[in-house]
């Protein structure tokens, strides 16, 4: 890292991404149960509103979950790249749902908080 | 990302791998050398994270519409607010898609990153909506005095 002389100079011990690869896979899993979790979350809370919507979206969640655990291997490269198209298509749908409920329920009351 | 121009292969935890170039190869985007392990998980915690924030507009829209009191006067108000987050959710969702597939594709061959447009999609839609929900709240005042 001859154009990072500085922070080589602060850290004797090198890059700690060179020294570690795996920091890079593990904040890549910790992306992906983020975004499993985010749809857990909203799962759960459309479960209560909607179930019929919710239950789709809370077990989506588990696919993303699992599909993270999945490690990207140069062999298994065309697989891996799927989950991506996978998550593309849930967010996806999922807008749309959310659009048709928008479009057609203007009667909700709302929250009175 | 690394300045002394050196092969991203000499993690040596990535097997550098060649495939003959055919066009049926690059409308795949396998074609070229499968780039170091980092750069491609990199790419695709890019992608996950503006999925995220995708998802985080369609819920804001689905809160508006579903959660959020009706505007007094304003019927329409809570759909015209509704409608345009969750549309920007959907675009968001595809564009990051695109993106990641053609920044996977300048990876494999070494070619600059293409500068992402959904920044500024981003900020102008949303800045866009403030303004409209602002007009909507507004309006709803002014009618009903």
């Amino acid at each position: 890292m001859t154009g990072e002389g500085e922070s080589s100079k602060a850290s004797p011990v090198g890059d700690i991404e060179e020294l570690d690869p795996g920091l890079a896979r593990q904040r890549t899993d910790l992306a992906w149960t983020r975004s499993a979790i985010s749809f857990a979350a909203l799962g759960i809370v459309v479960l209560k509103i909607r179930p019929v919507v919710g239950a789709p979206v809370l077990i989506f969640s588990a696919v993303i979950w699992s599909v993270g655990r999945f490690v990207r291997t140069p062999e298994r490269a065309d697989r891996a790249d799927l989950r991506v198209l996978l998550v593309t298509v849930a967010v996806t749908v999922l807008a749309l749902t959310a659009l048709v409920l928008t479009l057609l329920g203007h009667n909700s009351p709302g929250l009175r908080l | 990302m690394r300045e002394d121009g050196s092969s991203p292969h000499r993690g040596g935890h990535d097997e550098e791998r060649t495939t003959p170039s055919t066009p049926d190869a690059d409308r795949d985007g396998t074609d070229g050398t499968e780039p170091d392990a980092r750069f491609t998980l990199a790419n695709e915690r890019t992608f996950l994270a503006w999925s995220r924030t995708a998802l985080a507009l369609v819920v804001a829209g689905l809160g508006v519409a579903q959660l959020l009191p009706p505007f007094p006067g304003v019927p329409w108000g809570r759909s015209v607010i509704a409608t345009p987050l969750i549309l920007l959710g959907a675009a968001v969702s595809v564009l990051s898609y695109f993106e990641w597939m053609a920044n996977q594709r300048s990876l494999r061959h070494g070619a600059p990153l293409v500068r992402s447009r959904l920044p500024r999609i981003l900020a102008v839609t949303v800045a866009v909506i403030a303004l409209l929900s602002a007009a909507v709240d507004l309006y709803s005042r002014v009618s009903r005095s």
